[in-house]
C-alpha cells in the first residue's frame, strides 16, 4: 500500500511538471466494493479498455478518506458509497457535474437532476433476517419497530453506526418517528434506547459473525447481499422477513471527483460501469439487482425476483442527509 | 543565539539546527495549537460550548466516573501487590527467590495491548480459566470477565512494573544498621518495617504511585479490549468522539486527561525534590533478609507470593504454549494435547499475517532512529551551550511526556487532515508517514532524559584532550562523543522499538490501510471467532515477549533501567 502512496506523489509530481506523461496512469477509483468484487470490477474494465486502480476499504473509511483528501483530491471516481454519503460529499462540494450516458430511463429517486452529479446504479435492501433453524416464522419479528419486544431481547447484534448498513437500518427505524418538520420524538429516542438496551451490541464483524457462531444471535440486520454470506459462513439457512411499513433500501452511486486531471477517462469510465450490459454481467455474478429498467430486462430470473421481493420504505435522502450526523451523535454518546 | 554566534556554527549544524527546530514546530507546536483551537474556537469565537456538550453525553460522564473509579482503585491495589512483591524479593526471606523475582518481572515483557489480549485469551469468554473455573463453579457467566472488575485485576498485576524498578531500588539504599536499632529497642520485623523502613521509601512509594495513577488514568488498551459492554474509559471516548468527527469535543476532553496527567506530574515532580534529602545514608549497611519467625505468618507470606506469581505467569504460559498448538485446540483444550510450529511459519510467510509485524518493524526503526537523531543532537547542544535558545529546545521535543497519547494523536490529525504549509501542503492523515511521526514525537523525551544521563557522565576531559589536539567540534562529536554514548545509544534504541511494537493510544487514532501496525492487528484479533487469528495472535504476543526479554536483559546487564 506504501507504493500508492508514493504513486500518488509521483502523479502529482508528473502533473505539475504538466507533461503528457501524466494521463498515462492509471484513473483512480475508490470503491467499498471488497476483495474478489473489486477484482472482478477492474479486470472487466481493463478488458473493456480502461486503464484504473481501484482502492478498496469500508465504507465509512472510505467516506472520511475522501473529506481528508479534499484539497489533494486523490481519487478520480467515487463509486458505490450509498445515499447519504454521496449527498454529503456531494454538499461538500466534492463532485463535478457529469450527465452519463445510461441516465436515460433511470427512474427519478436514482437520478439527480438538480446537481447533475451522483447517478445511482444498483440498490440493496437491508433487511431483518432470521435463522430459520432455530426460530420458527411466528417466532420472528414481523417488523422493526417489533424488535423492541422482550421476546427478541438479546437475539439481535447491532454493529458499529459508523457501518452503512447500520446507520441505514437506525435511520430507517427512527425516521417513523420524524414529525413534519424531520424532529424525532421523545418515544423515538426512548424506542432507540430499548433496542440498544436489548440488542448484542459489537464493533466488529468478526465479533458480530461470533455472535451467530456461538448462537446466541438468531436474527440478522444485514443488507440484502450479507444475509446469505453470513448464513453461509456460520452455517444455516437464513429467512428475509418483508416487514410491516417496508424496509429501507439504500442505493450506490456513482460520480466523478472535482479536479480529477483525467476527466475523459473518468467519464468514460462512468458511461461503461452503469451500462446495462456491465450491470447485468455484474448482476449475473454477484446477484446484485441493478436499477436501470434496461439492465433488470438484461439480468437472470432470480435477480429480477429480488428486485421485487421486499417493499421499500420511503425515504428522502436529500432530506436525511444534514441530520444523519447529529441523530448518530445521539445514539452513540447518550443511548449506546 | 546571537548572530555571531551564528556565523561560528559550521554548516552542518545550522542546516542540522533549522530541521530540528522546524520538527518542533510542525509536530509538537502546531499540533498542541489545534487542539487548543478546536477546543476553544471551532468556529473561529471562542466558546465553550464543547464543555456543555460532553457534561450532556451520558456516555462521556460514565466514562469520567469509570477512569476514576479505576484509578482509585488501582492504586490501592496495585500498591498492595506491588510493596508486598519488594518486600518478598527484598526485605523478606522467601524460598524460590529467583523465581519469584521471574514471576513479578513478567510486567515489563508483558505489557500494553499484548498483555490485555492475553489476559482476554486465558479469562475472556473462551478462555481456558474460564471454563476451569466453570468446571468448579458450573454458574460463573461466560462474560465475568469485564468491566470495571476485569481492567482493575489486570492493572493490579500489570502495573507493578514500577515498584520492581524503582522501590526495589530505593530499598537497596535503606540502611540495616537503622533497622537492627529499632530491633534492639524491642520492635518486632513488621513494626521495623512499618516504622523504620516504610518511611524511608515513602518518597518513592508516592512518586511510583504517581506514575500508577498516570498509566491509569490514560489507560486505553486494557479496558479496550477487556471492558466489555457499555465500559469505557476517557481514552476510548476520545476516540469515539473523533470518529464521530467532534474534533472540538475530541480535542476537549482530551484536554481534560490531560490536565489531569499534568497534575499527576507537577505532584511527582513536588516530591522527587522533596524526597532527595530523606534517602538513605551515604554508606548504608545492606538490608539483610528477615526470617518470619511466626510459622502462620511464613506460610501466609509464601501462599500469598506465590498465588500472585501464579497469577502473573498463568496468562504468560499459556499464551507461548498455544502459540505452539494447533489452532483448533485454542478454546476447546484447557491445555494444547499437542504441539506445532505451523502457527510461527503462517506469521512469517503468509502475507496478510507478517504485514502488520513488517509495518511496525519498519515504523518503529523509522521513528526510533529520527528520534535518536534528534535526541542526541538537543541534548548535545544543550549540554555543550546551554543558553536560553537551547533550553527552550530542549523543553519543547520534553512537552510530550506531560502529555496524553491521545491529545497529541488528536493534534496530528487536526493539524495535518488537510494541506498544511509546514510539510510542503500535503495531507498526511491517511498516509504512512504520520503515525511513525507520532511514535517518533512520543518517544523522544525518553529517549532524551537517558540520553542527558549517558551525557553528563562523560568525562570532559577526554573532549577537551581532543580539542587541544586541534580537532574541530563535528570531529569531536563523531570520534569521541559518539563512541561514549554508543551502547547506551544501541540500548534505547531497543527499548523503544520494543515499546512502539505493542503500542495502542497513538496507533488506534493514526492508523489506517497503508500502514496496519502489530498492536491493531493484535486488537482486531482478539475479537475475532476465528481461531487462526487467534492463533496468530499468540504468535504475535509471544514474538514481542521474547523480544522485550532479550532487550530488558540486556538493559539489566548494562545497568539501565533496572534502577533509575
Amino acid at each position: 500500500m506504501t507504493r500508492n502512496h508514493w504513486l500518488a506523489g509521483a502523479m502529482t509530481f508528473l502533473s505539475l511538471l504538466g507533461t503528457s506523461a501524466a494521463t498515462a496512469e492509471p484513473l483512480v477509483v475508490y470503491s467499498p466494493q471488497g476483495d474478489e468484487r473489486a477484482v472482478w470490477i477492474a479486470e472487466h474494465a481493463t478488458a473493456a479498455g480502461h486503464d484504473v486502480t481501484i482502492l478498496t476499504a469500508g465504507g465509512g473509511e472510505l467516506f472520511d478518506r475522501i473529506l481528508a483528501e479534499r484539497a489533494n483530491p486523490q481519487a478520480d471516481v467515487v463509486l458505490g458509497l450509498i445515499d447519504a454519503a454521496m449527498a454529503t460529499l456531494k454538499a461538500e462540494g466534492l463532485f463535478q457535474p457529469y450527465v452519463p450516458k445510461w441516465a436515460d430511463g433511470l427512474p427519478e429517486v436514482y437520478r439527480d437532476d438538480a446537481d447533475r452529479m451522483v447517478w445511482k446504479f444498483w440498490q440493496t435492501p437491508v433487511v431483518i433476517a432470521y435463522n430459520s433453524d432455530m426460530l420458527a416464522q411466528e417466532d420472528a419479528p414481523a417488523s422493526w419497530l417489533e424488535l423492541v419486544e422482550d421476546r427478541h431481547a438479546g437475539k439481535y447484534v447491532i454493529g458499529p453506526a459508523t457501518w452503512q448498513t447500520t446507520k441505514t437500518y437506525l435511520i430507517g427505524m427512527l425516521l417513523r418517528f420524524a414529525d413534519d418538520g424531520g424532529e424525532i420524538s421523545d418515544d423515538g429516542w426512548d424506542f432507540m434506547q430499548r433496542l440498544y438496551d436489548n440488542a448484542i451490541v459489537v464493533d466488529s464483524a468478526d465479533a458480530k459473525t461470533a455472535a451467530f457462531v456461538n448462537k446466541e444471535a438468531v436474527i440478522d440486520l444485514n443488507w440484502f447481499g450479507g444475509v446469505g454470506r453470513l448464513a453461509d459462513d456460520v452455517g444455516y439457512n437464513a429467512v428475509m422477513v418483508d416487514t410491516e411499513g417496508g424496509t429501507p433500501f439504500i442505493a450506490e452511486g456513482i460520480a466523478i471527483t472535482k479536479g480529477t486531471d483525467q476527466l475523459d477517462d473518468a467519464k468514460a469510465f462512468v458511461d461503461w460501469f452503469g451500462s446495462a450490459e456491465f450491470m447485468a454481467a455484474y448482476a449475473a455474478r454477484f446477484g446484485q439487482v441493478p436499477v436501470h429498467p434496461d439492465a433488470i430486462a438484461a439480468a437472470p430470473d432470480s435477480v429480477k425476483r429480488n428486485a421485487t421481493l421486499l417493499r421499500p420504505q420511503p425515504i428522502d435522502w436529500d432530506v436525511v442527509a444534514p441530520r444523519i450526523d447529529g441523530w448518530i451523535q445521539r445514539i452513540e454518546l447518550d443511548i449506546k | 543565539m546571537t548572530p555571531s554566534g551564528m556565523s561560528r556554527i559550521p554548516l552542518v549544524r545550522s542546516v542540522l539546527l533549522v530541521v530540528v527546530i522546524w520538527c518542533a514546530a510542525s509536530f509538537i507546536y502546531a499540533p498542541i495549537f489545534s487542539v487548543l483551537r478546536f477546543a476553544f474556537a471551532p468556529e473561529g469565537d471562542i466558546g465553550l460550548g464543547a464543555i456543555g456538550e460532553l457534561a450532556g453525553s451520558r456516555r462521556v460522564r460514565t466514562a469520567i466516573v469509570n477512569t476514576l473509579v479505576v484509578t482509585g482503585l488501582s492504586i490501592i491495589t496495585v500498591n498492595v501487590i506491588g510493596i508486598f512483591q519488594v518486600a518478598v524479593l527484598e526485605y523478606l526471606r522467601v524460598g524460590g527467590r529467583g523465581f519469584l523475582r521471574f514471576a513479578f518481572l513478567t510486567p515489563l515483557i508483558f505489557v500494553s495491548v499484548a498483555a490485555a489480549t492475553g489476559y482476554g485469551f486465558v479469562y475472556g469468554q473462551t478462555g481456558a480459566l474460564t471454563r476451569l473455573l466453570q468446571s468448579v463453579w458450573p454458574a460463573l457467566p461466560n462474560d465475568w470477565f469485564t468491566g470495571t472488575l476485569a481492567v482493575v485485576f489486570a492493572h493490579t498485576f500489570l502495573l507493578t512494573s514500577f515498584h520492581f524498578l524503582f522501590l526495589r531500588a530505593a530499598i537497596r539504599r535503606v540502611d540495616y544498621s537503622t533497622v537492627e536499632a529499632a530491633r534492639g529497642l524491642g520492635a518486632s520485623n513488621m513494626e521495623a518495617f512499618a516504622r523504620v523502613v516504610l518511611p524511608v521509601l515513602l518518597p518513592t512509594i508516592f512518586a511510583t504511585t504517581l506514575l500508577v495513577t498516570y498509566k491509569s488514568l490514560g489507560s486505553f488498551a486494557i479496558p479496550s479490549v477487556l471492558g466489555g459492554r457499555r465500559f469505557d474509559m476517557v481514552t476510548e471516548l476520545i476516540l469515539t468522539l473523533n470518529s464521530l468527527r467532534r474534533p472540538d469535543m475530541a480535542a476537549m476532553l482530551s484536554i481534560g486527561l490531560g490536565l489531569a496527567v499534568i497534575l499527576c506530574i507537577a505532584a511527582m515532580q513536588y516530591v522527587e525534590r522533596r524526597g532527595s534529602y530523606v534517602g538513605g545514608s551515604k554508606t548504608p549497611v545492606p538490608v539483610e533478609r528477615i526470617r518470619i519467625s511466626s510459622p502462620f505468618v511464613n506460610l501466609a507470606v509464601h501462599a500469598a507470593a506465590y498465588a500472585i506469581a501464579v497469577i502473573q505467569l498463568i496468562p504468560i504460559a499459556l499464551v507461548v504454549l498455544f502459540s505452539f498448538a494447533p489452532a483448533r485446540s485454542i478454546a476447546t483444550e484447557v491445555l494444547p494435547s499437542s504441539f506445532t510450529l505451523q502457527n510461527y511459519v503462517t506469521v512469517f510467510s503468509q502475507s496478510t499475517a507478517f504485514v502488520p509485524l513488517k509495518n511496525s518493524l519498519v515504523m518503529g526503526a523509522s521513528a526510533t532512529m529520527a528520534g535518536l537523531m534528534i535526541s542526541l543532537f538537543v541534548v548535545n547542544l544543550a549540554h555543550r551551550h546551554a543558553n536560553v535558545g537551547t533550553t527552550s529546545l530542549d523543553l519543547s521535543f520534553m512537552a510530550p511526556w506531560i502529555l496524553p497519547a491521545p491529545f497529541i494523536a488528536i493534534g496530528l490529525i487536526l493539524t495535518y487532515d488537510e494541506p498544511n504549509l509546514l510539510v510542503a501542503n500535503r495531507v498526511l492523515l491517511g498516509g504512512f508517514w504520520i503515525l511513525p511521526i507520532g511514535y517518533a514525537v512520543v518517544s523522544i523525551p525518553i529517549m532524551m532524559r537517558f540520553l542527558r544521563a549517558a551525557f553528563f557522565s562523560l568525562d570532559p576531559a577526554l573532549n577537551e584532550a581532543a580539542q587541544s589536539l586541534g580537532a574541530p567540534a563535528f570531529y569531536r562529536f563523531l570520534r569521541v562523543t559518539v563512541p561514549l554514548v554508543l551502547p547506551v545509544m544501541i540500548l534505547i534504541a531497543g527499548m523503544t522499538l520494543n515499546v512502539i511494537l505493542s503500542e495502542y493510544s497513538m496507533s488506534a487514532f493514526l492508523f489506517n490501510v497503508n500502514n496496519k501496525p502489530l498492536s491493531i492487528a493484535l486488537f482486531e484479533g482478539a475479537r475475532s471467532a476465528n481461531p487462526e487469528q487467534a492463533a496468530i495472535n499468540l504468535v504475535y504476543i509471544s514474538l514481542i515477549m521474547a523480544f522485550s526479554l532479550g532487550i530488558i536483559t540486556l538493559a539489566d546487564r548494562y545497568g539501565l533501567g533496572g534502577g533509575k
